[in-house]
């Protein structure tokens, strides 16, 4: 296969590859990648400020405040 | 008419950090989550930015290009250093991870790593007419083609595959640094790492395996900090970490075509 055959075959397979990857981006993984025990814990290594779930459950244990009422 | 006047005009407290409005604009920022279609977009951003200096130092017969080049791939070093940290055998973090600047600092990386590659891709492209679309597509093709893998469940990145992938990619770091200092001093490169013989060529591909399979990491950190509800932000550091390691994987694809070119 010439040189510039090769550039124009690839050349398309790059334009493909490029459409997919960020199609295939939108999506959520499968359970079967989701679904594991062994998976690597991301939130142990990148210090992620206080995430909304977190803050949620932090203020549901209001009640337990101390009430200085008298 | 309320005999708090002062709580009608100044709100709750005079304190700036706790009154009402204040209140009301973090409670909104709280309910902004990252989401998938965020981190594609802001890795559009960035891979545009990229292209687009690229292109830029490309074009231009500027001699001050050169410079511009070098003070861009300089700052995009302390964009990604300052978001990724630094992190160093025995001692630990020297510089710990802040992502949450990484809104600010991605953007500078992609314009600063566009000016280096795209020199780095004219001179390639001058030595060997066509191997830049070449290493683009190839690049691509292995992202798309990992990414598919990564979100099927065909491949499953564990601790060990982490333990591994970090080991091999600090190894290929450290030889590159040793490189750089070795050829201050000689003004030669390690033989292997330029040789374009069988174990230059074998040296090549493995690299380029590492560089590819740096980026499951980077698609379990995106995959996982949406389905934590992770801040914001996070978009846009999981679309920095996936571009700097695209840059990274089109560079050592690009070297291993003009060893395989030279032959």
């Amino acid at each position: 296969m010439s040189m510039s055959l090769l550039t124009g075959f690839l050349g398309i397979v790059g334009i493909v590859s490029f459409v997919a990857f960020f199609f295939l981006m939108r999506f959520k993984a499968s359970s079967k990648q989701t679904d594991r025990s062994n998976r690597i814990k991301w939130s142990s290594y990148i210090p992620y400020r206080q995430s909304n779930t977190e803050r949620e459950r932090t203020s549901e244990g209001s009640d337990q405040d101390a009430d200085f009422k008298g | 008419m309320s005999k708090h006047s002062a709580l009608d005009t100044f709100g709750r407290s005079g304190n700036p950090l706790i009154r009402s409005d204040i209140f009301a604009r973090q409670s909104s920022s709280l309910h902004e989550r990252m989401t998938l279609q965020g981190a594609v977009d802001k890795t559009g951003i960035l891979l545009f930015l990229t292209v687009l200096t690229a292109a830029l130092s490309w074009s231009s017969e500027s001699p001050l290009m050169g410079a511009v080049s070098a003070l861009g791939a300089m700052a995009a070093v302390i964009s990604g250093i300052a978001t990724f940290g630094f992190w160093f055998f025995f001692i630990g973090w020297i510089v710990k991870p802040r992502p949450h600047l990484a809104p600010k600092t991605a953007p500078i990386y992609a314009v600063g790593m566009g000016f280096g590659i795209g020199i780095m891709s004219e001179q390639a492209e001058m030595m060997f007419p066509g191997i830049v679309i070449q290493a683009v597509s190839l690049t691509f093709f292995v992202a798309a083609s990992l990414l598919f893998a990564y979100k099927s469940g065909i491949i499953k990145p564990s601790q060990n595959f982490l333990l591994i992938i970090f080991s091999a990619t600090v190894g290929i770091f450290l030889t590159y640094l040793a490189n750089l200092i070795y050829s201050a001093f000689t003004g030669a490169s390690f033989s292997f790492l330029t040789d374009n013989g069988a174990f230059g060529i074998g040296i090549s591909l493995f690299v380029v395996a590492i560089a590819a399979l740096n980026l499951v990491l980077d698609f379990d950190i995106i995959e996982q900090a949406h389905e934590q509800g992770a801040p914001k932000y996070i978009e846009w550091f999981g679309a920095m970490a996936l571009v700097a390691t695209l840059i990274w994987l089109y560079i050592e694809i690009l070297r291993l075509l003009m060893k395989l070119r030279s032959r």
